[in-house]
Protein backbone atom coordinates (compact mmCIF):
# COMPACT_ATOMS: atom_id res chain seq x y z
CA UNK A 1 0.00 0.00 0.00
CA UNK A 2 1.11 3.51 -0.66
CA UNK A 3 2.06 5.57 2.32
CA UNK A 4 -0.90 7.92 2.73
CA UNK A 5 1.35 10.63 4.11
CA UNK A 6 3.40 10.76 0.90
CA UNK A 7 0.43 10.54 -1.44
CA UNK A 8 -1.35 13.64 -2.73
CA UNK A 9 -3.87 14.68 -5.35
CA UNK A 10 -1.67 17.48 -6.65
CA UNK A 11 2.03 18.26 -6.35
CA UNK A 12 3.25 21.73 -7.28
CA UNK A 13 7.00 22.07 -7.89
CA UNK A 14 8.10 25.64 -7.19
CA UNK A 15 6.90 28.38 -4.86
CA UNK A 16 6.92 31.57 -6.92
CA UNK A 17 3.71 33.37 -7.95
CA UNK A 18 2.79 30.68 -10.52
CA UNK A 19 3.25 27.78 -8.10
CA UNK A 20 1.55 29.59 -5.23
CA UNK A 21 -1.44 30.51 -7.43
CA UNK A 22 -1.74 26.89 -8.57
CA UNK A 23 -1.64 25.82 -4.92
CA UNK A 24 -4.31 28.38 -3.98
CA UNK A 25 -6.65 27.08 -6.70
CA UNK A 26 -5.78 23.45 -5.91
CA UNK A 27 -6.39 23.94 -2.20
CA UNK A 28 -9.66 25.74 -2.80
CA UNK A 29 -10.82 22.86 -5.03
CA UNK A 30 -10.23 20.60 -2.00
CA UNK A 31 -7.39 18.77 -3.70
CA UNK A 32 -4.79 17.43 -1.27
CA UNK A 33 -2.02 19.73 -2.45
CA UNK A 34 1.71 19.60 -1.72
CA UNK A 35 3.97 22.48 -2.74
CA UNK A 36 7.69 21.63 -2.87
CA UNK A 37 10.07 24.58 -3.00
CA UNK A 38 13.84 24.50 -2.72
CA UNK A 39 14.64 27.94 -1.37
CA UNK A 40 12.69 30.75 0.20
CA UNK A 41 9.08 30.96 -1.02
CA UNK A 42 8.24 33.74 -3.45
CA UNK A 43 10.62 32.89 -6.28
CA UNK A 44 12.15 35.69 -8.31
CA UNK A 45 9.47 38.09 -7.04
CA UNK A 46 11.07 37.83 -3.63
CA UNK A 47 14.08 39.61 -5.13
CA UNK A 48 12.04 42.49 -6.56
CA UNK A 49 12.07 45.68 -4.55
CA UNK A 50 9.06 47.31 -6.11
CA UNK A 51 6.07 46.04 -8.10
CA UNK A 52 3.83 48.69 -9.59
CA UNK A 53 1.81 46.72 -12.15
CA UNK A 54 0.08 43.94 -10.26
CA UNK A 55 -3.56 44.93 -10.86
CA UNK A 56 -5.34 46.23 -7.78
CA UNK A 57 -2.08 46.77 -5.93
CA UNK A 58 -0.63 50.16 -6.79
CA UNK A 59 2.78 49.72 -5.19
CA UNK A 60 4.09 46.80 -3.20
CA UNK A 61 7.44 45.14 -2.53
CA UNK A 62 8.01 41.67 -3.98
CA UNK A 63 8.42 39.98 -0.58
CA UNK A 64 5.24 41.65 0.78
CA UNK A 65 3.16 40.56 -2.20
CA UNK A 66 4.51 37.01 -1.94
CA UNK A 67 3.79 36.90 1.80
CA UNK A 68 0.12 37.44 0.94
CA UNK A 69 0.20 34.71 -1.74
CA UNK A 70 1.71 32.29 0.82
CA UNK A 71 -0.86 33.20 3.50
CA UNK A 72 -3.59 32.72 0.94
CA UNK A 73 -2.35 29.23 0.00
CA UNK A 74 -1.99 28.31 3.68
CA UNK A 75 -5.59 29.35 4.32
CA UNK A 76 -6.73 26.68 1.85
CA UNK A 77 -4.81 23.92 3.60
CA UNK A 78 -1.90 23.55 1.20
CA UNK A 79 1.05 21.53 2.60
CA UNK A 80 4.47 23.16 2.12
CA UNK A 81 7.74 21.28 1.95
CA UNK A 82 11.16 22.84 1.77
CA UNK A 83 13.19 20.48 -0.38
CA UNK A 84 14.38 20.17 -3.95
CA UNK A 85 12.93 17.81 -6.54
CA UNK A 86 15.83 15.99 -8.21
CA UNK A 87 14.04 13.36 -10.29
CA UNK A 88 10.59 12.46 -11.52
CA UNK A 89 8.66 9.50 -12.90
CA UNK A 90 5.71 10.63 -14.97
CA UNK A 91 5.16 7.38 -16.87
CA UNK A 92 2.23 6.10 -14.79
CA UNK A 93 -1.16 7.34 -13.59
CA UNK A 94 0.41 8.16 -10.24
CA UNK A 95 3.22 10.60 -10.91
CA UNK A 96 6.25 10.28 -8.64
CA UNK A 97 8.82 12.84 -7.55
CA UNK A 98 11.99 12.24 -5.55
CA UNK A 99 13.68 14.97 -3.54
CA UNK A 100 17.24 15.77 -2.61
CA UNK A 101 16.52 14.61 0.96
CA UNK A 102 15.58 11.26 -0.59
CA UNK A 103 11.86 11.52 0.05
CA UNK A 104 9.36 10.18 -2.45
CA UNK A 105 5.94 11.64 -3.11
CA UNK A 106 3.22 10.72 -5.54
CA UNK A 107 0.21 12.53 -6.93
CA UNK A 108 -2.47 12.23 -9.57
CA UNK A 109 -1.27 15.44 -11.23
CA UNK A 110 1.90 17.54 -11.14
CA UNK A 111 2.29 21.24 -11.90
CA UNK A 112 5.82 22.39 -12.73
CA UNK A 113 6.51 25.97 -11.67
CA UNK A 114 10.27 25.79 -11.22
CA UNK A 115 10.91 29.24 -12.67
CA UNK A 116 14.23 30.36 -14.05
CA UNK A 117 17.62 31.47 -12.82
CA UNK A 118 20.31 33.93 -13.87
CA UNK A 119 22.38 32.83 -16.84
CA UNK A 120 26.13 32.73 -16.34
CA UNK A 121 28.41 34.05 -19.09
CA UNK A 122 31.06 31.49 -18.16
CA UNK A 123 33.94 33.82 -18.89
CA UNK A 124 37.31 33.73 -17.12
CA UNK A 125 37.18 35.35 -13.71
CA UNK A 126 33.40 35.24 -13.40
CA UNK A 127 33.22 32.26 -11.08
CA UNK A 128 36.56 32.77 -9.35
CA UNK A 129 35.76 36.34 -8.30
CA UNK A 130 32.14 35.79 -7.22
CA UNK A 131 31.73 37.47 -3.84
CA UNK A 132 34.96 39.36 -4.38
CA UNK A 133 33.53 41.90 -6.80
CA UNK A 134 31.48 39.76 -9.19
CA UNK A 135 27.81 39.91 -8.21
CA UNK A 136 24.33 38.99 -9.44
CA UNK A 137 22.08 40.73 -6.92
CA UNK A 138 22.03 44.49 -6.46
CA UNK A 139 19.76 44.38 -3.42
CA UNK A 140 22.24 42.07 -1.71
CA UNK A 141 25.51 43.65 -2.69
CA UNK A 142 25.18 47.20 -4.07
CA UNK A 143 26.05 48.83 -0.77
CA UNK A 144 29.44 47.13 -0.71
CA UNK A 145 30.48 49.28 -3.67
CA UNK A 146 30.01 52.66 -1.99
CA UNK A 147 32.08 55.27 -3.84
CA UNK A 148 33.53 52.73 -6.29
CA UNK A 149 33.36 52.09 -10.04
CA UNK A 150 30.96 49.35 -11.09
CA UNK A 151 30.32 47.70 -14.44
CA UNK A 152 26.89 46.26 -15.28
CA UNK A 153 26.43 43.83 -18.16
CA UNK A 154 23.04 43.71 -19.87
CA UNK A 155 20.29 46.12 -20.87
CA UNK A 156 17.03 44.40 -19.91
CA UNK A 157 14.66 45.63 -17.19
CA UNK A 158 16.69 43.96 -14.50
CA UNK A 159 20.07 45.27 -15.69
CA UNK A 160 18.92 48.87 -16.03
CA UNK A 161 16.79 49.02 -12.90
CA UNK A 162 19.40 47.29 -10.75
CA UNK A 163 22.03 49.53 -12.37
CA UNK A 164 20.16 52.60 -11.17
CA UNK A 165 19.95 51.11 -7.69
CA UNK A 166 23.70 50.46 -7.69
CA UNK A 167 24.24 54.09 -8.79
CA UNK A 168 22.84 55.20 -5.42
CA UNK A 169 26.02 53.85 -3.85
CA UNK A 170 28.67 53.62 -6.54
CA UNK A 171 30.70 56.57 -7.85
CA UNK A 172 30.04 55.54 -11.44
CA UNK A 173 28.09 52.77 -13.15
CA UNK A 174 29.13 51.72 -16.65
CA UNK A 175 26.56 49.66 -18.55
CA UNK A 176 27.85 47.34 -21.26
CA UNK A 177 25.21 46.98 -24.00
CA UNK A 178 25.24 44.63 -26.99
CA UNK A 179 23.11 46.92 -29.17
CA UNK A 180 23.72 50.09 -31.16
CA UNK A 181 23.89 53.43 -29.37
CA UNK A 182 20.64 54.40 -27.65
CA UNK A 183 19.01 50.96 -27.82
CA UNK A 184 18.20 49.27 -24.52
CA UNK A 185 16.07 46.13 -24.03
CA UNK A 186 14.35 47.50 -20.94
CA UNK A 187 11.05 49.40 -20.65
CA UNK A 188 10.95 52.99 -22.00
CA UNK A 189 10.49 54.69 -18.63
CA UNK A 190 13.59 53.06 -17.17
CA UNK A 191 15.56 53.64 -20.38
CA UNK A 192 14.89 57.39 -20.33
CA UNK A 193 15.81 57.67 -16.68
CA UNK A 194 19.00 55.65 -17.13
CA UNK A 195 20.17 57.47 -20.27
CA UNK A 196 19.94 60.82 -18.52
CA UNK A 197 21.33 59.58 -15.19
CA UNK A 198 24.38 61.60 -14.21
CA UNK A 199 26.24 58.65 -12.68
CA UNK A 200 25.57 56.24 -15.53
CA UNK A 201 27.64 55.72 -18.64
CA UNK A 202 27.08 53.38 -21.56
CA UNK A 203 29.40 51.37 -23.77
CA UNK A 204 27.55 50.23 -26.90
CA UNK A 205 27.99 47.26 -29.28
CA UNK A 206 30.01 45.51 -26.64
CA UNK A 207 30.25 42.53 -24.36
CA UNK A 208 32.77 41.50 -21.76
CA UNK A 209 35.22 38.67 -22.20
CA UNK A 210 37.11 38.50 -18.93
CA UNK A 211 37.07 39.76 -15.35
CA UNK A 212 40.53 40.59 -14.07
CA UNK A 213 41.29 40.30 -10.39
CA UNK A 214 44.06 40.64 -7.87
CA UNK A 215 44.30 36.91 -7.24
CA UNK A 216 40.85 35.82 -6.14
CA UNK A 217 40.49 38.62 -3.61
CA UNK A 218 39.23 41.58 -5.61
CA UNK A 219 38.21 42.77 -9.05
CA UNK A 220 40.46 45.35 -10.70
CA UNK A 221 39.17 45.53 -14.27
CA UNK A 222 37.12 43.97 -17.05
CA UNK A 223 38.08 43.36 -20.65
CA UNK A 224 35.43 44.75 -22.97
CA UNK A 225 35.16 43.62 -26.56
CA UNK A 226 33.47 45.70 -29.22
CA UNK A 227 31.51 43.20 -31.32
CA UNK A 228 31.56 45.47 -34.39
CA UNK A 229 35.27 46.27 -34.49
CA UNK A 230 36.45 43.17 -32.61
CA UNK A 231 38.70 45.44 -30.53
CA UNK A 232 39.25 44.71 -26.85
CA UNK A 233 39.81 47.35 -24.19
CA UNK A 234 40.41 47.23 -20.48
CA UNK A 235 38.21 49.20 -18.08
CA UNK A 236 39.23 49.54 -14.44
CA UNK A 237 36.48 48.82 -11.90
CA UNK A 238 35.97 47.32 -8.46
CA UNK A 239 32.67 45.57 -9.14
CA UNK A 240 30.92 43.71 -11.96
CA UNK A 241 27.21 42.86 -11.94
CA UNK A 242 25.94 40.31 -14.45
CA UNK A 243 22.35 40.59 -15.70
CA UNK A 244 22.56 38.64 -18.94
CA UNK A 245 19.17 37.04 -18.96
CA UNK A 246 17.70 33.92 -17.48
CA UNK A 247 17.61 30.20 -18.14
CA UNK A 248 14.75 27.89 -17.06
CA UNK A 249 15.40 25.78 -13.96
CA UNK A 250 14.27 22.59 -15.68
CA UNK A 251 17.45 20.50 -15.74
CA UNK A 252 15.98 18.03 -13.21
CA UNK A 253 13.36 17.14 -15.85
CA UNK A 254 15.81 16.10 -18.55
CA UNK A 255 15.07 12.36 -18.16
CA UNK A 256 11.33 12.82 -17.53
CA UNK A 257 10.17 12.48 -21.12
CA UNK A 258 8.79 16.00 -20.93
CA UNK A 259 9.11 17.96 -24.14
CA UNK A 260 11.37 21.02 -23.90
CA UNK A 261 12.89 23.45 -26.38
CA UNK A 262 16.65 23.77 -26.92
CA UNK A 263 16.96 26.20 -24.01
CA UNK A 264 14.94 24.03 -21.62
CA UNK A 265 11.61 25.91 -21.73
CA UNK A 266 8.50 23.70 -21.71
CA UNK A 267 5.86 24.12 -24.41
CA UNK A 268 2.23 23.91 -23.24
CA UNK A 269 -1.24 24.43 -24.71
CA UNK A 270 -3.93 26.81 -23.51
CA UNK A 271 -4.71 24.52 -20.53
CA UNK A 272 -1.00 24.51 -19.53
CA UNK A 273 -0.87 20.82 -20.48
CA UNK A 274 2.55 19.45 -21.43
CA UNK A 275 3.07 16.49 -23.76
CA UNK A 276 2.54 14.20 -20.72
CA UNK A 277 -0.95 13.56 -19.39
CA UNK A 278 -1.55 15.02 -15.94
CA UNK A 279 1.63 17.12 -16.04
CA UNK A 280 1.36 20.90 -16.41
CA UNK A 281 3.94 23.68 -16.72
CA UNK A 282 3.31 27.26 -15.55
CA UNK A 283 5.11 30.56 -15.07
CA UNK A 284 8.63 31.44 -16.14
CA UNK A 285 9.72 27.87 -17.00
CA UNK A 286 7.27 27.58 -19.89
CA UNK A 287 7.49 29.10 -23.35
CA UNK A 288 5.49 32.32 -23.09
CA UNK A 289 5.17 35.87 -24.30
CA UNK A 290 5.17 37.82 -21.05
CA UNK A 291 6.89 36.88 -17.79
CA UNK A 292 5.21 38.91 -15.06
CA UNK A 293 3.55 38.20 -11.68
CA UNK A 294 0.09 38.63 -13.17
CA UNK A 295 0.70 36.16 -16.01
CA UNK A 296 2.37 33.70 -13.63
CA UNK A 297 -0.71 33.83 -11.40
CA UNK A 298 -2.94 33.33 -14.42
CA UNK A 299 -0.94 30.27 -15.52
CA UNK A 300 -1.18 28.77 -12.04
CA UNK A 301 -4.95 29.19 -11.92
CA UNK A 302 -5.44 27.69 -15.37
CA UNK A 303 -3.26 24.66 -14.66
CA UNK A 304 -4.86 23.95 -11.29
CA UNK A 305 -8.36 23.98 -12.81
CA UNK A 306 -7.20 21.79 -15.70
CA UNK A 307 -5.57 19.42 -13.19
CA UNK A 308 -8.72 19.37 -11.04
CA UNK A 309 -10.83 18.32 -14.06
CA UNK A 310 -8.26 15.77 -15.13
CA UNK A 311 -8.19 14.20 -11.65
CA UNK A 312 -12.00 14.10 -11.48
CA UNK A 313 -12.07 12.41 -14.89
CA UNK A 314 -9.45 9.86 -13.82
CA UNK A 315 -11.27 9.11 -10.56
CA UNK A 316 -14.64 8.69 -12.31
CA UNK A 317 -13.08 6.50 -14.91
CA UNK A 318 -11.42 4.27 -12.31
CA UNK A 319 -14.62 3.81 -10.38
CA UNK A 320 -17.14 3.47 -13.20
CA UNK A 321 -15.17 1.84 -15.98
CA UNK A 322 -12.00 0.09 -14.81
CA UNK A 323 -13.57 -1.37 -11.68
CA UNK A 324 -16.97 -2.17 -13.19
CA UNK A 325 -18.05 -5.81 -12.88
CA UNK A 326 -20.29 -5.40 -15.90
CA UNK A 327 -19.02 -4.62 -19.35
CA UNK A 328 -19.23 -0.92 -20.12
CA UNK A 329 -20.77 1.00 -23.00
CA UNK A 330 -18.79 4.25 -23.14
CA UNK A 331 -20.75 6.95 -24.92
CA UNK A 332 -19.08 10.18 -25.98
CA UNK A 333 -21.66 12.93 -26.37
CA UNK A 334 -21.99 16.68 -26.68
CA UNK A 335 -25.00 18.50 -25.23
CA UNK A 336 -25.16 20.70 -28.33
CA UNK A 337 -25.24 17.76 -30.69
CA UNK A 338 -28.83 16.53 -31.20
CA UNK A 339 -27.78 13.23 -32.73
CA UNK A 340 -25.66 12.32 -29.74
CA UNK A 341 -28.54 13.08 -27.35
CA UNK A 342 -30.92 10.88 -29.34
CA UNK A 343 -28.39 8.08 -29.46
CA UNK A 344 -27.96 8.37 -25.69
CA UNK A 345 -31.70 7.78 -25.12
CA UNK A 346 -31.79 4.96 -27.65
CA UNK A 347 -28.83 3.22 -26.06
CA UNK A 348 -30.59 3.24 -22.67
CA UNK A 349 -33.64 1.70 -24.27
CA UNK A 350 -31.67 -1.02 -26.05
CA UNK A 351 -29.78 -1.83 -22.90
CA UNK A 352 -33.00 -2.52 -20.97
CA UNK A 353 -34.02 -5.09 -23.58
CA UNK A 354 -30.78 -7.05 -23.41
CA UNK A 355 -30.70 -10.19 -21.28
CA UNK A 356 -27.21 -9.42 -19.97
CA UNK A 357 -27.12 -5.67 -19.80
CA UNK A 358 -24.21 -3.28 -19.72
CA UNK A 359 -23.23 -0.33 -17.61
CA UNK A 360 -23.61 2.83 -19.66
CA UNK A 361 -21.09 5.59 -18.92
CA UNK A 362 -21.59 8.93 -20.65
CA UNK A 363 -18.69 11.22 -21.35
CA UNK A 364 -19.21 14.88 -22.19
CA UNK A 365 -16.70 15.64 -24.94
CA UNK A 366 -16.82 19.36 -24.16
CA UNK A 367 -15.14 18.94 -20.76
CA UNK A 368 -13.54 15.48 -20.67
CA UNK A 369 -11.02 15.76 -23.43
CA UNK A 370 -8.43 13.45 -21.85
CA UNK A 371 -10.60 10.35 -22.16
CA UNK A 372 -11.50 11.20 -25.72
CA UNK A 373 -7.80 11.46 -26.46
CA UNK A 374 -7.06 8.19 -24.67
CA UNK A 375 -9.54 6.30 -26.88
CA UNK A 376 -8.83 8.43 -29.95
CA UNK A 377 -12.40 9.64 -30.26
CA UNK A 378 -12.80 12.42 -32.80
CA UNK A 379 -16.56 12.75 -33.30
CA UNK A 380 -19.80 12.60 -31.36
CA UNK A 381 -21.63 10.42 -30.91
CA UNK A 382 -19.19 7.56 -30.46
CA UNK A 383 -19.78 4.37 -28.51
CA UNK A 384 -17.16 1.91 -27.28
CA UNK A 385 -17.75 -1.48 -25.70
CA UNK A 386 -15.20 -1.98 -22.93
CA UNK A 387 -14.26 -4.72 -20.52
CA UNK A 388 -12.20 -3.45 -17.53
CA UNK A 389 -11.18 -0.51 -19.67
CA UNK A 390 -10.06 -2.58 -22.66
CA UNK A 391 -11.76 -1.86 -25.94
CA UNK A 392 -13.70 -4.84 -27.32
CA UNK A 393 -15.27 -2.98 -30.19
CA UNK A 394 -16.52 0.32 -31.56
CA UNK A 395 -20.23 0.49 -32.33
CA UNK A 396 -21.64 1.99 -35.49
CA UNK A 397 -23.88 4.76 -34.23
CA UNK A 398 -27.15 4.10 -36.08
CA UNK A 399 -30.18 5.93 -34.75
CA UNK A 400 -32.08 2.69 -35.14
CA UNK A 401 -32.89 0.39 -32.25
CA UNK A 402 -32.46 -2.90 -34.12
CA UNK A 403 -29.27 -1.93 -35.86
CA UNK A 404 -27.81 -0.90 -32.53
CA UNK A 405 -29.02 -4.02 -30.77
CA UNK A 406 -27.58 -6.33 -33.40
CA UNK A 407 -24.09 -5.07 -32.55
CA UNK A 408 -24.40 -6.09 -28.90
CA UNK B 1 18.41 25.43 15.24
CA UNK B 2 19.39 28.96 14.34
CA UNK B 3 23.07 29.86 14.02
CA UNK B 4 24.85 31.62 16.85
CA UNK B 5 25.48 35.29 16.04
CA UNK B 6 28.90 36.79 16.44
CA UNK B 7 29.95 40.42 16.79
CA UNK B 8 33.45 41.89 16.57
CA UNK B 9 34.29 40.90 20.16
CA UNK B 10 32.94 37.32 20.14
CA UNK B 11 34.45 36.83 16.68
CA UNK B 12 37.91 37.64 18.04
CA UNK B 13 37.35 35.32 20.97
CA UNK B 14 36.17 32.28 18.95
CA UNK B 15 38.51 32.52 16.00
CA UNK B 16 41.76 33.80 17.45
CA UNK B 17 41.28 33.21 21.21
CA UNK B 18 39.86 29.69 21.24
CA UNK B 19 41.20 28.93 17.75
CA UNK B 20 37.96 27.16 16.95
CA UNK B 21 37.53 25.03 13.84
CA UNK B 22 34.46 26.61 12.35
CA UNK B 23 32.62 28.43 9.58
CA UNK B 24 31.02 31.85 9.68
CA UNK B 25 28.38 33.02 7.25
CA UNK B 26 28.42 36.72 6.48
CA UNK B 27 24.85 37.66 5.68
CA UNK B 28 22.33 40.48 5.75
CA UNK B 29 18.58 40.75 6.18
CA UNK B 30 17.75 42.12 2.72
CA UNK B 31 19.57 39.35 0.81
CA UNK B 32 17.40 36.63 -0.72
CA UNK B 33 20.31 34.38 -1.62
CA UNK B 34 21.33 34.43 2.06
CA UNK B 35 17.82 33.28 2.94
CA UNK B 36 18.49 30.17 0.91
CA UNK B 37 21.97 29.43 2.24
CA UNK B 38 21.41 30.08 5.97
CA UNK B 39 18.84 27.23 6.34
CA UNK B 40 21.30 24.83 4.68
CA UNK B 41 23.82 25.63 7.43
CA UNK B 42 21.18 25.45 10.16
CA UNK B 43 20.32 21.97 9.02
CA UNK B 44 23.94 20.78 8.88
CA UNK B 45 24.89 22.26 12.25
CA UNK B 46 23.66 19.41 14.55
CA UNK B 47 25.58 16.83 12.53
CA UNK B 48 28.88 18.53 13.38
CA UNK B 49 28.08 19.29 17.03
CA UNK B 50 31.32 19.38 19.01
CA UNK B 51 33.50 18.96 15.92
CA UNK B 52 32.89 22.03 13.80
CA UNK B 53 31.38 25.38 14.76
CA UNK B 54 28.68 27.24 12.80
CA UNK B 55 28.33 31.00 13.25
CA UNK B 56 26.55 33.99 11.72
CA UNK B 57 27.66 37.58 11.22
CA UNK B 58 25.22 40.32 10.26
CA UNK B 59 27.25 42.55 7.94
CA UNK B 60 25.08 45.58 8.50
CA UNK B 61 25.69 45.49 12.23
CA UNK B 62 29.38 44.55 11.93
CA UNK B 63 30.84 46.66 9.17
CA UNK B 64 34.34 46.50 10.64
CA UNK B 65 34.45 42.69 10.37
CA UNK B 66 33.26 42.86 6.83
CA UNK B 67 35.86 45.39 5.79
CA UNK B 68 38.59 43.49 7.55
CA UNK B 69 38.18 40.55 5.17
CA UNK B 70 37.55 42.93 2.25
CA UNK B 71 34.43 41.03 1.25
CA UNK B 72 32.38 42.35 -1.66
CA UNK B 73 29.02 40.74 -1.26
CA UNK B 74 26.87 38.35 0.69
CA UNK B 75 26.36 35.55 1.41
CA UNK B 76 29.90 34.38 2.01
CA UNK B 77 30.98 31.52 4.17
CA UNK B 78 34.44 31.91 5.70
CA UNK B 79 36.27 28.92 7.13
CA UNK B 80 38.78 29.01 9.99
CA UNK B 81 40.96 26.49 11.75
CA UNK B 82 43.55 27.10 14.50
CA UNK B 83 43.18 30.83 14.11
CA UNK B 84 43.90 30.71 10.41
CA UNK B 85 41.71 31.63 7.48
CA UNK B 86 41.09 28.48 5.43
CA UNK B 87 39.05 29.75 2.48
CA UNK B 88 35.62 31.04 1.57
CA UNK B 89 32.57 30.19 -0.52
CA UNK B 90 30.43 32.89 -2.11
CA UNK B 91 26.86 33.01 -3.36
CA UNK B 92 24.42 30.16 -3.58
CA UNK B 93 26.19 27.07 -2.23
CA UNK B 94 24.55 23.76 -1.37
CA UNK B 95 25.22 21.33 1.48
CA UNK B 96 27.50 19.16 -0.67
CA UNK B 97 29.92 22.05 -1.20
CA UNK B 98 29.84 23.02 2.46
CA UNK B 99 30.31 19.44 3.66
CA UNK B 100 33.13 18.95 1.15
CA UNK B 101 34.95 21.99 2.51
CA UNK B 102 34.38 20.93 6.12
CA UNK B 103 35.76 17.48 5.32
CA UNK B 104 38.99 18.84 3.83
CA UNK B 105 39.51 21.04 6.91
CA UNK B 106 38.78 18.25 9.39
CA UNK B 107 41.04 15.82 7.55
CA UNK B 108 43.98 18.24 7.36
Amino acid sequence: MEDAKQSYDLIVIGGGPAGLSAAIYGGRAKLRTLLINKGALGGMVDTTREIVNYPGTINVSGPDLMRDFIKHAESFGVTFLKDEVVSTDFAHDRKKVTTKKKKEFSAKAVIIAAGNEPRLLNIPGEKELQGSGVAYCATCDAEFFEGEDVVVIGSGDQAIEEGMYIAKFARKVTIIVLHDEGILDCNKVSAERALSHEKMEFIWNSTIEEVLGVGEDSVEAVIIRNIKTGKSTELACQGVFFFVGMIPSTRFLQASGLEMDSRGYIPVNEQMETNLEGVYAVGDNRIKYLRQVVTAASDGATAAVAAERYIEEQDDFHMNVLQSQKKVLLLFFDAFNQESLELSALLEEVNLDLPENYRIVKIDMATKKNLARKYQIEKVPSVLLLDKGLEIKRLDCYLDKDKLKSQL
Amino acid sequence: MSLRQLDAITFEEKIYGNEETCLIIFSRKSCHVCKQVVPVLEELQPKYEGKFGFYYVDTEENISLFQRFSLKGVPQILYFDSGEFRGKQAGLVDEEKVEGKIATILEA
